[in-house]
């Protein structure tokens, strides 16, 4: 019980840019967590902090440069952890998914975020919203107060 | 072996990054620092590369220009836009002067959303909380108006072969609307900017810091507001046709080449654009946006240039009989200034060096497109979010 309202009242995000084209990145940092839309009058902060993270935000398709960054901090995250990721490119790869066309795939895009960690929601748009991300992580609070 | 030499002269090796709260997007910078002052630095940015000239290659021309556009979430209109126009000069194709004003006022918007998105981040990492804020809210409107005149906040698709896309269209309500939220945040902005000038706080921390020099500018070739800053005059928006022959602005030239500087110079480039946007809605001719009349096909090489809200940008490629691309190649701002970034955090103590990397204003999803990327070489990264901010603050 005291865990649960505890940890619902301090969310930390931690936000991983991991190769997109800046779009999604600048939304969550600069509009969501902006006056204007204010995330924190849920609870919800930011934090450049693996270790007091709770939820990490993902954007842009995983080049392979940053895949062994990504998964250290993810394994740096303690239990329970939330990833979350936003823009279609974090959940596809977007445009270069297809980098190489016919011929293959890339030699510099790994793809999606799912398929470097697990990822448990998915915020599609180029970028999305700040209300969709506004709305996502607000119905994402509660998975995370329950998850032991 | 100039590292060697690095580490002779360097007591301790301050890396920060490739996730730093200070940087937002992932490179590295290692500051060589002696006594608290920095005698070096190096920046190594190689993690963004999505290779998307290689993917443009052998597309068709209207798909690959759409495709520029993700080149950067931040100035995603001035690539769309560049790219349109080199093709528009290859081939010869006539563009109404209705599409020109719109993407006029397009880019102009585009400058005042990335100029206040610098303010904002510049007084966050100096600590200062409650202005970081106000430049934020200042941006909301800007962003606002891009959703109002294109249907979304960061990529636009604005430009299109021959004009523009109908939908990014003004119509007398949109412009009666647009010119509202143009008066009241040209107020505000103004007041706002006498308030951060006069600010002594502010002053004190960020004057007689990253200073960079006339001939350095040169020398490394720092573009746009950077360069500017540093007392060199130049702007593509005095030579480009569309802007030179309809608008009435100033270019903005300060002398000093701190961050002090860097910082008022893109203030008042804000008030700047926010004058020609005003000009291009009240002068808009009446006429169709887009002439569709024109055939595509085999284009020699061609090039244009034009100022993105971080300097010049150039574009070229060419095309081949069915109108596909053809070595696409796209050079952006940032790829320059960045090492006279490196060279201005020189001298300075540590705790300044964040404050003179974002000052300059980096941003690296353009500029690692045409890095190669080397997965053998350099297998280290470095995992240390640390708080700079609390450091800046402290300094406050
Ligand atoms: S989803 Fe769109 S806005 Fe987001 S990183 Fe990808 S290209 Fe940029």
């Amino acid at each position: 019980m005291l865990k649960e309202i505890s940890r619902k009242n301090a969310i930390h995000i931690m936000l991983v840019y991991t190769g997109g084209c800046n779009g999604c990145d600048i939304e969550i940092v600069n509009a969501v967590l902006s006056p204007f839309y204010d995330i924190e009058q849920y609870k919800v902060i930011l934090t450049w902090n693996p270790r007091e993270a709770d939820i990490l935000a993902v954007t842009g398709p995983v080049t392979k440069k940053m895949e062994p960054a990504l998964k250290e901090i993810y394994a740096a995250i303690p239990e329970p952890k939330l990833v979350a990721a936003i823009g279609s490119c974090a959940i596809n790869g977007g445009p270069y998914a297809n980098l190489g066309g016919d011929l293959g795939s890339s030699d510099q895009i790994v793809g999606g975020v799912s398929k470097v960690i697990p990822v448990d929601a998915n915020i599609p748009g180029c970028p999305p919203r700040p209300e969709d991300v506004l709305q996502a992580v607000v119905s994402v609070v509660p998975l995370l107060a329950k998850k032991r | 072996m100039a590292d060697v030499d690095r580490k002779d002269r360097a007591e301790v090796e301050v890396p920060l990054g490739m996730v730093h709260s200070a940087l937002l997007e992932p490179f590295r910078i290692r500051l060589f620092v002696d006594d608290e002052v920095v005698v070096d630095a190096e920046i190594t940015y190689d993690t963004a590369h999505r290779g998307i000239e290689r993917m443009m290659e052998g597309m068709p021309v209207q798909k690959g220009l759409i495709l520029t556009e993700r080149i950067c979430g931040i100035c995603s209109h001035i690539h769309i836009w560049n790219g349109t126009r080199m093709v528009e000069r290859g081939l010869g194709i006539e563009v109404p002067q209705r599409a020109h004003h719109i993407r006029v006022i397009g880019n102009e918007m585009e400058r005042l959303h990335s100029h206040l998105l610098y303010l904002g981040h510049a007084f966050e990492i100096l600590g200062h909380e409650t202005f970081s804020m106000r430049c934020f809210m200042f941006r909301e409107p800007v962003q606002n108006m891009l959703f109002f005149l294109s249907g979304n906040r960061v990529h636009y698709t604005i430009p299109v072969i021959g004009g523009i896309r109908p939908r990014c269209d003004i119509d007398k309500d949109k412009k009666q609307t647009l010119l509202a939220m143009l008066k009241s945040l040209d107020e505000e902005l103004k007041a706002f900017g006498n308030r951060v000038i006069n600010d002594t706080l502010i002053v004190s921390r960020i004057k007689d810091i990253g200073y960079l020099s006339k001939e350095d500018a040169i020398k490394y070739g720092a573009l746009g507001p950077n360069m500017r800053a540093s007392g060199v005059n130049f702007d593509w928006r005095i030579k480009v046709p569309e802007y030179k022959d309809n608008f009435d602005f100033e270019v903005i030239v300060r002398e000093g080449g701190t961050v002090l500087d860097r910082v008022a110079c893109r203030l008042f480039e804000c008030l700047e654009s926010i004058k020609i946007i005003k000009q291009a809605l009240e002068t808009l001719p009446d006429e169709e946006p887009i002439n569709v009349g024109y055939e595509l096909g085999r284009m020699g090489y061609s090039t244009s240039y034009n100022e993105a809200a971080r300097g010049e940008i150039y574009d070229s490629c060419s095309l081949d009989d069915l109108g596909r691309i053809q070595s696409y190649i796209n050079r952006t701002p940032s790829m320059s200034s960045l090492s006279a970034m490196e060279v201005s955090c020189i001298g300075d103590h540590l705790t300044d060096a964040t404050i003179t990397i974002v000052s300059c204003d980096p941003c690296l999803t353009c500029t690692n497109r045409v890095t190669v990327v080397d997965e053998n070489k350099d297998k280290e990264y470095i995992l240390e979010p640390e708080d700079i901010r609390r450091l800046a603050r402290r300094k406050i």
